[in-house]
């Protein structure tokens, strides 16, 4: 389950799927044949699942992590206001009892809070809780800086009653609920901040000069930041139970889980997930074969080569779904070559994208058109495909003036009274193997057409600081976003251009600067389609990127797993379970 | 003697501070910041060249709030100061990854390098020192060249590439499954498990990384002990020895051995910070949570405290390595005799 947006990466590796199943598993997915019919479809508890992470999580402090085995591991233990369908994707309430009530200048949210939740020490999970928990992320001192970055419009929170909390918001903004919905996790405060220092620091003391918090903030930040790294407890239908550095991270149902049999509120059923480190991808794979693991996610050569034997397909389903993120080209807009759109438009036209799909990606994954996860309502399937054209980039380029005019092969044109050649470098980030071989392929099919560019490899940090600088002609990079609502502002908005924003390609155009002001502002969903349906036609025609495509992500899941579904947000192991004759692992005796 | 030991203390401490500024430097003025690394989503992104977005703007300043939690806003000079200042306190920081304690990380990680790397150890010198003499008795012979080639052989092969085709082959795969392809124990290894149970299961385990860390280390461990074999029995007293009608055997173990033993005393000093040191491939390889692994780990992810925390470790061992190998020497070479004038 995807929580806020903070916790992005999780979709790298996690799983988003298409609609449907247009697309997944390519096998039949038939239960195992001992399995009696009837138990085969009322899910029933126990067994275990054992998952791959590629590494240990840095550590499980719900606020302070940053990584994407943590998130996951965190989204079974803690729980939010809201929750999203996983086949809508909707907004729908979890610990509140309804979505928010939205006042009239759209600035203030009021969440009614539901009665029955306890945490998994039994404790009753109240309003004070959910302020508590609003406040240490607001907290400056908390060692959470890029998550409080989401909550800068959240400026003032208070109790209504035991059971009622009021936020408000700096403007008006529709993903406003959905920052406060779906990002916050909800913590115990009796857990969390054991001796009630924040209890008279308001949220409004917090956005204050940090110098001049009193005493006990600081030291329920140091407490905070220090002291609850290995040893989360939430009101999730998962507890942490053990996490054994370097080896494996372990959690346990919990039995007296308060949305036990409550309606509308999902079950789980497998009694432990462990989650096993393995740093080395071959040896995952030579595990999950060996049966020592249950599901990991493949590479895609794992994918077509190595996992299609007779007897692998006989033990594991493959599942193939989307992960909400594009890759592709940006070309520096102030470059003077790339400063005019007939050049990159040529450039796409040059850029082979289905054949890079079919021979780079192995058919894992879909070309794009457009900045948005194309299984969002936003995503304007009628856009101008640019299919690989030759001849007809090279009709737009002598348009536009580029010809090679002294015979040195490479074409060349006078732009502000200088012959200037078409030349330019490529940014690749050195741990991304499909950059590379995009760049290669495209670097040789340039050439062929008398255009020059250069390759330089760049340590993933260095790479980041040039693009950030706009020290680039050109690099290839991918976004990781989410399968919810988007908001592009912060890529398309011509503010984005200065101050080491993420516009990093400098693309300026009032029109889209208007329409990304107005969608923000936007409660109306159908509107807000509407506006980004227009910005995705200016950018269809300027391509200020080359877009290149989504990819699709494959994990393995073995048989005796029941349930195992693609949804458009991803595969969910919550929902996993194993009839009793096909159980691997020992019930476990379950500790209160 | 005594003296001799203090004077090479003292000089130990410049030598420390040296090393540690170079390490220090170093870590710090190579690109990249951990700060920029986290903020684009940490680590993950690295992997797909990917960043996650969505945040509302401010991260610049998110950015140099985190550095100033870390104190990374200051000039170097005083980050060194403060680290060095530390240090004697045997204080290495916390890690920014989790804020823990560099040193609980490091001494939580100890005892599986330790392992790991004594049983590979013995390992390369019981089968590298018989491997010596036997090539030294019978230099130039149809089995010295042979155990020569295939010591070169063995040095010669990268070990990720013989560490891949072993899981890929021998470790439950599509092929043999001989020994598990990673970890230190099984999925279902309890602490209830009889002794014997645990023994069996951890060996099983631990077999595999072992060979493969020895394995390169047989030609250079051999070859020095053949040459120093070879040079002793050049000698005049092995002559006198052979002279006086003793038995070849007794030549060879009583005589020879042990003055070509001396020279392989120098040799601990590199063995002590290996001990620490690790192997980060045969670790990350195989999954094992040793220092190795964690020093790996720590480079990419920028967090200074527990590279440079490594780093000084080793710098230690390493120096106190080479002092105990210069008094080693004194000890079974009674010719060498330290700061008495001559």
């Amino acid at each position: 389950m995807l929580k806020g947006s903070w916790r992005l990466l999780l979709s790298l590796f996690l799983l988003m799927g298409c609609r449907g199943g247009e697309t997944a598993d390519t096998e039949n997915r038939s239960a195992p044949p001992i399995v009696a019919k009837q138990e085969a479809t009322t899910p029933v508890t126990g067994d275990w699942l054992v998952t791959h992470a590629l590494s240990d999580p840095e550590q499980l402090n719900p606020l302070t992590s940053n990584d994407a085995t943590a998130s996951e591991i965190l989204s079974f233990i803690f729980q939010s206001l809201l929750t999203r369908d996983p086949r809508t994707l909707e907004l729908k309430p979890l610990i509140a009892q309804s979505r928010p009530i939205v006042s009239e200048d759209k600035r203030a949210y009021t969440f009614k809070i539901r009665r029955d939740v306890h945490f998994q020490d039994g404790r009753p999970l109240t309003g004070e809780d959910v302020l508590f928990s609003v406040k240490a992320i607001k907290c400056p001192l908390v060692n959470a800086p890029f998550l409080q970055v989401y909550f800068n419009s959240i400026i003032d929170a208070e109790m209504i009653d035991e059971y009622s909390i009021r936020f408000v918001t700096k403007e008006p903004y529709f993903l406003n609920e959905s920052v406060l919905g779906e990002n916050v996790l909800i913590l115990p405060r009796h857990y969390y901040d054991p001796e009630n220092l924040l209890k008279d620091v308001t949220l409004r003391d917090l956005l204050r000069d940090p110098s001049k918090l009193p005493d006990k903030v600081k030291k329920f930040a140091d407490n905070f930041n220090k002291n609850y790294s290995r040893n989360p407890v939430g009101s999730g239908p998962y507890k942490f139970e053990d996490w054994k550095t370097g080896r494996e991270v372990d959690i346990l149902r919990d039995p007296n889980y308060w949305g036990n049999s409550k309606p509308g509120i999902d079950q789980v059923f497998l009694d432990r997930i462990k989650y096993r480190i393995i740093n080395n991808m071959d040896a995952a794979l030579v595990t999950l074969k060996s049966g020592s693991l249950d599901t990991m996610d493949l590479t895609p050569i794992q994918h077509t080569r190595g996992t299609n034997s007779e007897r692998f397909k006989r033990e594991f389903q493959k599942l193939e779904y989307f992960a909400p993120s594009y890759s592709y080209i940006g070309w520096n807009n102030e470059n003077p070559i790339f400063m005019d759109k007939r050049v990159r438009q040529a450039m796409t036209y040059l850029t082979n994208r289905r054949q890079m799909v079919k021979t780079l990606l192995f058919g894992l994954g879909e070309v794009v058109n457009g900045p948005i996860f194309f299984f969002r309502p936003e995503y304007d399937k009628t856009l101008h495909d640019y299919p690989y054209n030759p001849d007809k980039a090279l009709t737009i380029l002598r348009e536009a003036g580029w010809k090679d005019s002294d015979g040195d092969g490479i074409l060349d044109k006078i732009i502000n009274g200088k012959r200037t050649p078409f030349r330019f470098e490529f940014k690749v980030p050195s741990g991304s193997s499909t950059g590379k071989s995009i760049i290669l392929v495209l670097q040789e099919e340039l050439k062929k057409h008398g255009i020059l560019a250069t390759v330089r490899e760049l340590d993933w940090t260095i790479f980041l600081d040039d693009v950030k600088n706009h020290k680039f002609d050109a690099v290839i990079m991918a976004w990781a976003m989410q399968a919810s609502e988007p908001d592009e502002y912060q890529v398309w908005h011509s503010s984005q251009a200065a101050n080491k924003g993420s516009d990093h390609i400098s693309y300026k155009n009032a029109r889209v600067d208007r329409i990304l002001e107005d969608y923000r502002r936007e409660f109306d969903p159908k509107k807000r389609v509407k506006l980004y349906r227009e910005f995705q036609e200016i950018l269809n025609d300027e391509q200020p990127y080359t877009f290149l495509f989504a990819r699709k992500s494959v994990s393995a899941v073995q048989r005796r797993f029941h349930g195992v579904e693609v949804y458009p947000a991803g595969l969910r192991p919550q929902e996993w379970w194993v009839p009793r004759s096909a159980q691997k692992y020992a019930r476990e005796t379950m500790l209160q | 003697m005594g003296r001799y030991i203090v004077q090479r203390l003292f000089l130990l401490i410049p030598t420390f501070v040296g090393v540690t500024l170079v390490g220090f430097l170093v870590m710090h003025l190579a690109p990249g910041d951990p700060a920029e690394l986290r903020a684009a989503g940490g680590l993950g992104g690295a992997r797909e060249g990917a960043i996650s977005r969505n945040k509302q703007g401010g991260v610049d300043e998110a950015l140099s709030q985190w550095r100033k939690q870390y104190g990374l806003d200051r000039p170097l000079p005083i980050q060194y100061a403060v680290w060095l200042k530390n240090l004697v306190t045997l204080n290495f920081g916390e890690s920014f990854k989790d804020n823990q304690s560099v040193w609980n990380k490091i001494i939580e990680r100890v005892p599986v390098t330790v392992k790991l790397n004594v049983l590979s150890l013995l390992l390369v010198y019981l089968i590298a020192i018989p491997l010596g003499i036997y090539s030294a008795t019978h230099s130039n012979s149809l089995g010295d060249q042979i155990t020569t080639l295939v010591a070169f052989v063995l040095f010669a092969v990268p070990l990720i590439w013989a560490a891949t085709m072993a899981i890929v082959f021998i470790c439950g795969g599509d092929f043999l499954y001989l020994f598990p392809p990673a970890g230190l124990e099984s999925l279902d290894y309890s602490s209830h498990w009889s002794l014997w149970r645990k023994l069996k299961d951890q060996a099983w385990h631990i077999f595999l990384p072992v060979v493969l860390l020895s394995y390169d280390g047989f030609a250079g461990l051999s070859r020095y002990m053949r040459a120093s074999m070879l040079e002793v029995m050049g000698q005049d007293f092995v002559q006198m020895a052979r002279a006086k009608g003793l038995q070849e055997r007794v030549v060879i173990f009583k005589h020879v051995l042990r003055n070509s033993l001396i020279p392989q005393v120098t040799i601990l000093a590199s063995i002590l910070p290996g001990l620490i040191g690790g192997s980060v491939i045969i670790e990350t390889i195989f999954s094992i949570p040793g220092l190795g692994q964690l020093g790996y780990e720590s480079v990419l992810a920028r967090d200074y405290p527990t590279v440079l925390a490594l780093f000084t470790v080793s710098a230690i061992l390493t120096l106190v390595g080479i002092l105990i190998s210069d008094l080693l020497l004194a000890v079974v070479d009674p010719r060498i005799a330290f700061g008495r004038r001559q």
